[in-house]
């Protein structure tokens, strides 16, 4: 009895000393140079993404007198409910950066600012013709700026040019040469497990680019109706079903693991050991931070003297066949953006700081950190300077996203209280529609509009 | 003869294989925080690394604040053991040696709030705490220990039960109040429940992972807990710093356990029998 | 010796010890209680000033449950999850303490392995798992590779094996392919089962509390082993058995941190991970609906309280108090 009363005693006070002394340690964080207002910063960037993020805000910070910009790294996928905890609990950051849709809600319910009240008219007036229109889509709420897009997320089809040269095959150009190369390549699971690869699986969550390519809307605004069960997106879900017919939807599941097309999970274009050429996928829709995975695998091969694959990627292919209504250069376009908290206690150091990031006034700061992050400019006039035209030169597969940026048909989650279950659901009908291929997607589609309906019009009432 | 020899063998198997099963996901999660980046795709199953990497530990220290969570994490601990303690005590001395009306009433709403699930207060709770200026301070986690937790004050309420009551009664010949009864007596005879109770605190507030997700938003106020999800969403293919990071969480607890065995085990048989 | 007369200063006494817990009490579950009634009815995004909309959110609840969407299919999952781990955490304990009741030697050894993993902080299991469980590259699919068990999904398919969906599985399934049943929330039964030593512990201090005597007089009688557990052992541990049902099940249903790490907080996939504890704090802080949010909760413990009222009920029948000596 007495060891462990010691035991627990001597655990106590190392408790105590320790956690006295690291306490102490710890309030030793970066001061506040004298005369300048704080601008608490939050984004969600980690591993080497917060680096240039880092970078940016010293940038900024070096140029200032005036603001002095605290970046907080806060990874993971709830920073939406983190921000509105820290709203409600009534200590907000001054600025966030998210990509999540959760803009229409926020704005709607006062948890952000409309940027006007802190912008000038003529720097409004500017932002209209200078943005580019996919990333004023993401910004804008009932024709109001509530956000400042940042950075485009243009998704596009990337491929192993040489598995597909070996094959006699060409990249895709349209949706019928895209099905042709899976026939080809995997006809049926047993032969993608024996192969190791899958020619393309579709996955489920992509049911928003592909029914924006096959011509769909989502949501009819000026009804103000959700149209998840209207034809092109019937079809575009059945198009995606039919894989999991193919290969059987289980066999999707296990490949669909990482997936996760996110920076940070592994890019599974890319072969993973040392003497393989191809890796789990021929082809596979991605955004375009994956061009830097394919730099860094190519320099690596060629480092170490092994053979290495080329890639190539192209723009979403679109169905030619008749009764639909294609989209081309379309896709689902997400982004980064900027919102300045309700209760921010400098929210014009926060304005500051988002003109430096975009390079509304200099270009050519907003180019510097767009070639360092492989990030979309949001701005023509970002894309043109020379800076940004180098890194492009370098990383030619990047300038098909940039092209992408500034299509019309790239469009977003409809920008609309309630767009986060409307995401959601959208994703699960059409994961649900994957999971059970013989069956028809009508019903499952229609399921789903009925509910965001729902949800549309009790936003709407409130 | 010979069955029974048979019996003991397959008796003797079954334990080893049981406790090979369970203790299997341990030493994976050590041997893999031991392997570099290269060796685990290339060979994820071997026990034992074909070489000790221990620059994962290093480097995913300085991924993140490691130690500024840690001393977070040990402040956390440190409050809420006390306020636990204090307070569970206290409740449950004047529930169990103090002789009132309300009592056993009182104890019966102790004994409901136990069946009450966590989801019901969140919000309201949060909402209080907020309002009392909380919001992103340690305190937010620390405070409602200081008010008493249903499961300690019944743990340690069954202990002071077993305090002879002669024992009371010769300190109030000693013209000792129900106060100094408590400090003199009840405390000093009570060592091991309350060793319990700050231990299970102390693990509890350890693990914690709901508070800081809904109160904390300084990451200099983070707890190790938490900061070591934030660290999953940011690493998520680093696969060895993750085992790193997890193994350096887990130790303590690990070492904790050796060292208060026996409170460790005590504390849940007596809690599983007297329920 | 007369106990202290002054009833009205023991009333004092009894009253300030308590009154921590009462404070608590009042202003950590009375309030939060009667606010969350109150929320439920209504619409209430914690900013703008909530606003009475009467049984519309328990309506909407009713609806979702009905078409298994949003509150129906986190219910669905909670109840798959807590149906399957409470018993099969119970069955699990008892087997393994019984086992490491044995007189062997190295017992203290098994004891401690076994007991191990419950210490583990639930972030870190959880992190651990994610990697054994990876169907590509994980341990557990390697093992089961050597007794011949295809590799399993596990955390990336929403399908579990004891569900509908299965069913149509099994009936259209061809010889040769690979059968995958196992999905997230088994993956989640499996975790937590790795966790079981919390029971086995106290299962163990029961049974050494059972008297030498009665296993003697069963031998007497010749019974066999299994008739000992069956006739001794289990009635002797019945109220310990009832006390872990219980306490498991309010421990499954509050089930938050394991599922928040396992899909980084969003319930993947197919939101089959989604458990009411976490439809709850993202219906509540990411959708911004408290009315909504309250009124699961009330539900979730009207529920709760409804499952512990009837194994209460029952426990009459099962469980054996044995007489205080």
């Amino acid at each position: 009895m007495i060891r462990i009363r010691n035991g627990l005693l001597l655990i106590g006070f190392a408790c105590l000393i320790s956690g006295v002394l690291f306490g102490l340690f710890s309030k030793q964080h970066v001061t506040l140079p004298t005369g300048r207002q704080e601008v608490v910063f939050w984004h969600f960037w980690g591993g080497r993404d917060r680096s240039v993020v880092d970078h940016v805000v010293q940038q900024f910070n070096d140029s200032q007198n005036q603001f002095f910009v605290r970046a907080v790294a806060m990874p993971g996928n709830n920073l939406q409910a983190k921000l509105f905890l820290a709203v409600t609990g009534g200590d907000p950051p001054d600025l966030v950066n998210q990509d999540d849709p959760i803009l229409a809600d926020w704005a709607q319910r006062g948890v952000i600012q409309p940027i006007e009240t802190i912008a000038k008219s003529e720097e409004i007036a500017k932002l209209d013709r200078w943005m580019f229109q996919p990333a004023q889509r993401l910004s804008k709420v009932n024709n109001r700026y509530y956000a400042i897009c940042n950075g485009l997320d243009i998704r596009a089809l990337y491929y192993n040019k040489t598995l597909l040269e070996q094959e006699g095959l060409q990249p895709p150009r349209t949706l019928q040469d895209l099905d042709q190369i899976a026939a080809k390549l995997t006809p049926d699971a047993a032969t993608a497990r024996a192969m190791g690869l899958y020619a393309y699986l579709p996955d489920s969550r992509r049911l928003w680019a592909w029914g924006y390519v096959f011509g769909g809307q989502f949501y009819d605004a000026t009804k103000g109706l959700a149209q998840v069960d209207s034809g092109p997106i019937q079809q575009a879900t059945r198009w995606m079903a039919d894989y999991g017919l193919r290969y059987g939807p289980d066999n999707l599941a296990a490949f669909r693991q990482a997936d996760q097309s996110l920076p940070g999970k592994p890019f599974p274009l890319l072969p993973i050991q040392p003497e393989s050429m191809v890796g789990r996928y021929g082809l596979i829709m991605d955004g375009q931070w994956r061009t830097r995975d394919i730099v860094e695998f190519t320099s690596k091969r060629r480092e170490r003297g092994l053979p290495c694959p080329e890639f190539g990627v192209c723009p979403l292919p679109s169905p030619t066949v008749p009764m639909v209504q294609g989209r081309s250069q379309a896709g689902w376009v997400n982004g980064n953006f900027f919102v300045v908290p309700a209760g921010a206690n400098c929210p014009e150091g926060a304005w500051e700081f988002m003109q430096f990031w975009i390079g509304l006034n200099q270009p050519k700061w907003a180019a510097q950190t767009c070639a360092a992050g492989g990030w979309i400019p949001v701005s023509q006039q970002v894309v043109e300077t020379e800076t940004f035209q180098r890194f492009l030169i370098q990383n030619p597969l990047f300038a098909t996203f940039v092209e992408l940026a500034n299509s019309p048909n790239q469009f977003p989650t409809p920008v609309v209280p309630g767009a986060a279950m409307f995401k959601r659901t959208v994703e699960a009908a059409a994961y649900e529609a994957m999971s059970h291929p013989e069956e028809s997607v009508t019903p499952i589609l229609k399921q789903a509009n009925q509910r965001i309906q729902l949800r549309l019009e009790r936003a709407r009432s409130q | 003869m010979n069955q029974r020899g048979l019996k003991t063998i397959c008796l003797y198997l079954t334990a080893w294989f049981m406790a090979a099963l369970f203790s299997l996901p341990l030493l994976m999660m050590i041997s893999g925080s031991l392997k570099s980046a290269e060796q685990l795709t290339r060979d994820p199953y071997s026990l034992l690394p074909a070489e000790w990497n221990w620059s994962n530990f290093p480097e995913a220290l300085s991924s993140m604040p490691f130690f500024v969570y840690l001393s977070n994490t040990l402040l956390l601990c440190f409050g809420c053991v006390i306020g636990t303690t204090l307070s569970c005590a206290l409740a449950a001395y004047g529930l169990s040696r103090v002789s009132w009306p309300g009592r056993n009433w009182m104890f019966g709403l102790v004994i409901a709030t136990m069946l009450l699930p966590w989801h019901i207060t969140m919000i309201p709770r949060f909402v209080l705490l907020s309002e009392l200026g909380l919001y992103n301070s340690l305190w937010a986690i620390v405070l409602p220990t200081f008010l008493g937790e249903a499961f300690f004050i019944f743990l340690l309420r069954q202990f002071f039960m077993t305090i002879p009551e002669q024992l009371l009664d010769a300190g109030r010949i000693d013209g000792l109040s129900h106060w100094g009864l408590f400090w003199k007596i009840v405390i000093p005879l009570s060592k091991p429940a309350l060793a319990t109770v700050a231990l299970f605190q102390f693990v509890t507030t350890w693990n914690d992972f709901g508070g800081p997700l809904l109160y904390l938003n300084d990451p200099k106020k983070f707890p190790l807990a938490y900061g070591l999800e934030r660290f999953v969403s940011s690493y998520g293919d680093q696969t060895h710093l993750l085992l790193a990071a997890a193994t350096l969480f887990t130790i303590p607890m690990i070492i904790i356990f050796f060292l208060a065995q026996k409170t460790f085990i005590q504390g849940i048989s007596t809690t599983g029998i007297k329920g | 010796m007369p106990k202290n007369s002054n009833h009205h200063s023991e009333a004092r006494a009894g009253w300030l010890f308590s009154m921590p817990w009462i404070l608590g009490f009042l202003a950590l579950f009375v309030w939060p209680f009667t606010a969350s009634v109150w929320w439920s009815f209504c619409q209430y995004d914690l900013i703008n000033s909530p606003e009475w909309v009467g049984w519309e959110n328990y309506s909407r609840l009713t609806r979702e449950a009905r078409e298994q969407q949003g509150f129906g299919q986190a219910l669905t999952n909670t109840l798959y999850y807590s149906l399957l781990s409470v018993p099969l955490s119970v069955v699990m304990g008892i087997l393994l303490a019984v086992l490491l009741s044995a007189r062997l030697r190295g017992q203290a050894i098994y004891r401690t392995l076994i007991f191990l993993p419950s210490v583990i902080p639930v972030v870190a299991a959880s992190v651990l798992w994610l990697w054994l469980l990876d169907p590509q590259s994980g341990l557990v699919n390697y093992l089961l590779s050597w007794i011949g068990i295809p590799p399993q999904n596990w955390l990336n398919q929403a399908r579990s094996a004891f569900s509908l969906e299965t069913i149509g599985v099994l009936q259209n399934y061809t010889t040769g392919e690979p059968l995958k049943l196992l999905g997230s929330k088994d993956a989640l039964i499996l975790m937590t089962l790795w966790g079981v030593g919390n029971f086995v512990v106290i299962y163990l201090a029961a049974i050494s509390d059972i008297p030498k005597s009665l296993y003697e007089a069963a031998e007497i009688d010749g019974a066999s082993p299994g008739r000992k557990l069956l006739h001794v052992t289990l009635p002797m541990l019945s109220p310990v058995i009832f006390f872990n049902l219980v306490m498991g099940l309010i421990r499954s249903v509050q089930t938050f941190t394991s599922v928040y790490v396992l899909s980084e907080g969003t319930g993947a996939p197919g939101g089959s991970l989604r458990l009411i504890s976490l439809e709850l704090f993202l219906s509540a802080f990411s959708d911004l609906e408290m009315g909504y949010a309250s009124a699961m909760a009330l539900l979730l413990f009207i529920g709760l309280t409804l499952a512990t009222t009837i194994l209460f009920r029952t426990s009459r029948y099962w469980v054996h108090y044995r007489m205080a000596a």
